[in-house]
């Protein structure tokens, strides 16, 4: 299935990685790649539910854009343990302006195969993925 | 963690040829005076127990205290009044457009329900009296066609106001509501101050025609005046009653204050005549006066407030100063106690003692203004406007004499060698002057746009920065610089550079909101995503053990990050400086200093997190 907008496919593996990590909580996190060349997006790396966040900010590169998936656990004021899954559009400033509006005209159609996305952050630059910004975000 | 240790407070905003108004508290020794957008609360008592209301859009004109105390009443040049609680974080309970022009003047009737407000009325209404928690109003006032500069309440009832201007007269309304009753024309020249005696019995007018008269509380007629035998030769900007309204003080532009006994029969006779030591110049015109409990507090043109003791007339008074403007540098002068020294673009440099607050004003022959400043145990150098770079000598509190060298362009920034103080870097908008003391060792242009420079402590090697962002490290041989290398990091121009006290490293920050910091000897980022600021970074210090770095930016906040750490654990100072964070510098391991455009001084205590 192609988009219109522009022409990225989505591979069944991310969808079946994600239902995993939404159903099963057998992934910390997912990092999701556009290859060009098979105009698809697939995923470049997962990570284990023992990783943390610094794992999850150390695998995003800082100057190509990724999509990403972090299942984000917290506690709230009443003392209850809860978690949200957010999605994260990771565009750096540094990153080449083609892979950036590759990104952006895609992000619409992948988050629609993303079923059960509770929070979606948008990030040019590290500060923006600080853990302070997810926590504020998570409530 | 950080905490506000101490603030050094700005002083009143004062503008020649018009009085400022300062009130105190009924029942406490805090007075109130705004600068900018501020309202400034200082305690008397304790100078250093100052606290700051920034939540204006405009200027501020003048502020009140409730009669109860719980309430301030703050009016501003866009004829907004703003009514917010002294305690409790200083929480909004009201904001009323009152007049479509400036206020200059707003009282609270004494039983606090009440609040009258006059300025400038662009032609329509000068003065408006409302009802505090409803805004609704209590009365017409015409009468005046000119701006009205001050406005009083009677403090006993029956409630009466009156008004005086520009256009000369004194106008006197009875209420509520409050009509028009009578007019009096008696001034010659504008009309500045009138204030109610304690008891309400009496009011007093004091006008730019030297004089002072006084008016009977209930029914307005003129009872006397002050006595023309001793009196001021200039303008009289302010007057305020004493406590038991037998005597009243006035300030005047011939640089004194004047305490006048009020008789029975309403005549005043000069009691004693109060100067306050200055250089005798303009800057000393009084423009400012309180009568607060025991203290008598006059404010001259240059914003010095000199308190002197009521009981003790004789007394020399204490001098409070500060800056009135925008600090744009900061440095410590490295002597013990520390001492740091502060200065302001209008030329205007004070020192402050940590711990005991104003310690003096540094005064120089020559009052240039100051867009650099670079300071060394005992000399200052600066740079301002022209094309000069001054050099002073500083001993205690004396500035010795001003050697100056003429560079030929505006200097941008200023840097020194601190191991060999003569040697100074200045940079211009298209290359660098090597200054040997007060000479020029060599003019060099380097065919890029220059925005940032400094030079190492031991004078060997100069970092300049472009607009393009671009770091160019040179190596100086005499009077030569050699480019070693170009380092490229920066998205934007770069605005400041500077070298840790151990010279291991260097930091600069750019207009883009970002920092790097940089290892000196192998060139390689050290720290980098420092991006937390949200707009240019003005000014950048590094803590004396050269673990820290503290970033100041137009955003108002200090950012302080530890170059072990990475940059998203930092402590985060927000609001430090209403308008922008100019200047910034470490006293000791755990407290910074920092300056801003709000004209206060602040020190800030951080307590390591474990």
């Amino acid at each position: 299935m192609a988009n219109a907008a522009s022409g990225i496919a989505v591979h069944d593996d991310c969808k079946l990685r994600f239902l995993e990590l939404k159903a099963k909580r057998t992934y910390r996190f997912i990092v999701f790649k556009i290859e060009e060349k098979q105009k698809q997006v697939i995923v470049e790396k997962v990570g284990e539910p023992n990783q943390g966040y610094e794992d999850f900010t150390a695998s995003l590169p800082a100057d190509e854009c990724r999509y990403a998936v972090y299942d984000f656990d917290f506690v709230t004021e009443e003392n209850c343990q809860k978690s949200r899954i957010f999605f994260v559009a990771w565009s750096p400033d540094t990153s080449r302006v083609r892979s950036k509006m590759i990104y952006a005209s895609s992000k619409d159609r992948f988050k629609r195969e993303l079923d059960g996305i509770q929070v979606e952050l948008q990030a040019t630059d590290p500060t923006e993925i600080g853990l302070d910004v997810i926590k504020s975000r998570a409530s | 963690m950080t905490q506000l240790a101490e603030t050094y407070a700005c002083v009143p905003t004062t503008e020649r040829g018009r009085g400022i108004l300062i009130s105190g508290s009924p029942k406490s020794n805090t007075i109130l005076y705004t600068n900018g957008r501020s309202v400034i609360i200082l305690n008397l008592d304790n100078p250093l127990d100052v606290s700051v209301y920034a939540e204006h859009a405009y200027p501020a004109t003048v502020a009140r205290f409730s009669p109860n105390c719980e309430w301030i009443a703050s009016a501003d040049v866009s004829g907004a009044v703003r009514i917010w609680g002294t305690r409790n974080e200083f929480v909004l309970k009201k904001e009323f457009k009152v007049l479509s022009g400036r206020i200059d003047d707003l009282q609270w009737s004494p039983d606090g329900m009440r609040i009258v407000a006059c300025g400038e009325g662009k032609g329509k209404s000068f003065v408006r009296a409302f009802m505090w928690d409803s805004g609704t109003n209590v009365g017409e006032f015409d009468g005046h066609s000119r701006r009205v500069l001050s406005c009083a309440f009677k403090p006993t009832r029956p409630f009466r106001i009156v008004t005086c201007g520009e256009d000369f007269l004194v106008n006197f309304y009875e209420g509520p509501p409050f009509k028009f009753k009578l007019s009096h024309r008696d001034h010659s020249n504008f009309a500045n101050c009138v204030r109610f005696s304690p008891d309400g019995s009496k009011f007093i007018t004091v006008s730019s025609d030297k004089k002072g008269i006084i008016y009977d509380g209930k029914s307005a007629e003129k009872i006397g005046e002050l006595s023309s035998e001793d009196g001021h030769k200039g303008s009289i900007y302010a007057v305020s009653w004493s406590p038991d309204g037998k005597k009243v003080l006035t300030v005047s532009a011939d640089k004194s204050a004047k305490i006048w006994d009020i008789s029975e029969d309403g005549n005043g006779k000069v009691k004693k005549t109060l100067t306050s030591p200055g250089s005798g110049g303009v800057e000393d015109m009084l423009v400012g006066c309180l009568w607060q409990n025991d203290h008598l507090v006059t404010v001259s043109l240059a914003g010095t407030i000199s308190l002197f003791s009521a009981a003790d007339l004789d007394k020399a008074p204490i001098l409070l100063s500060g800056h009135m403007k925008n600090v744009t540098s900061l440095a410590i002068l490295k002597n013990d106690p520390k001492v740091i020294v502060s200065s302001s673009y209008d030329g205007l440099m004070v020192k402050w003692i940590p711990g005991v607050g104003y310690s003096g004003r540094l005064q120089r022959k020559d009052n240039s203004q100051i867009k650099c400043l670079a300071a060394i145990e005992e000399e200052i150098v600066t740079s301002g406007f022209d094309n000069k770079i001054w050099r002073v000598s500083v001993h205690g509190d004396q500035c010795g004499d001003a050697d100056s060298v003429d560079i030929g362009t505006q200097p941008k920034d200023l840097s020194l060698a601190l191991l060999s103080p003569e040697i100074a870097l200045v940079s211009t908008d298209s290359g660098v002057v090597m200054l040997h003391g007060t000479k020029v060792v060599s003019t060099i242009n380097l065919g890029f746009t220059v925005t940032a420079s400094a030079i190492a402590p031991d004078g060997m090697e100069a970092i300049i920065g472009g607009q393009d962002g671009k770091l160019h490290i040179y190596s100086i041989t005499g009077d030569t610089l050699k480019e070693e290398a170009v380092l490229e990091k920066h998205r934007g121009a770069v605005s400041v550079i500077r070298y840790s006290p151990d010279v291991s490293m260097f930091a600069s920050g750019d207009l883009n909101r970002e920092v790097v910091v940089w290892d000196h000897v192998s060139r390689e980022v050290k720290l980098k995503n420092m991006l937390y600021h949200t707009a240019r970074v003005n000014c950048l210090a590094w803590s004396p053990n050269s673990s820290m770095v503290a970033t100041g930016s137009l955003d108002t906040c200090v950012i302080i990050y530890e170059v072990d750490k990475p940059a998203s654990s930092r402590l985060t100072i927000k609001g430090a400086h209403l308008g922008g964070v100019y200047g910034l510098a470490f006293t000791d391991q755990y407290s910074v200093v920092s300056s801003g455009e709000d004209a206060c001084v602040r020190v800030w205590r951080l307590t390591p997190q474990s």
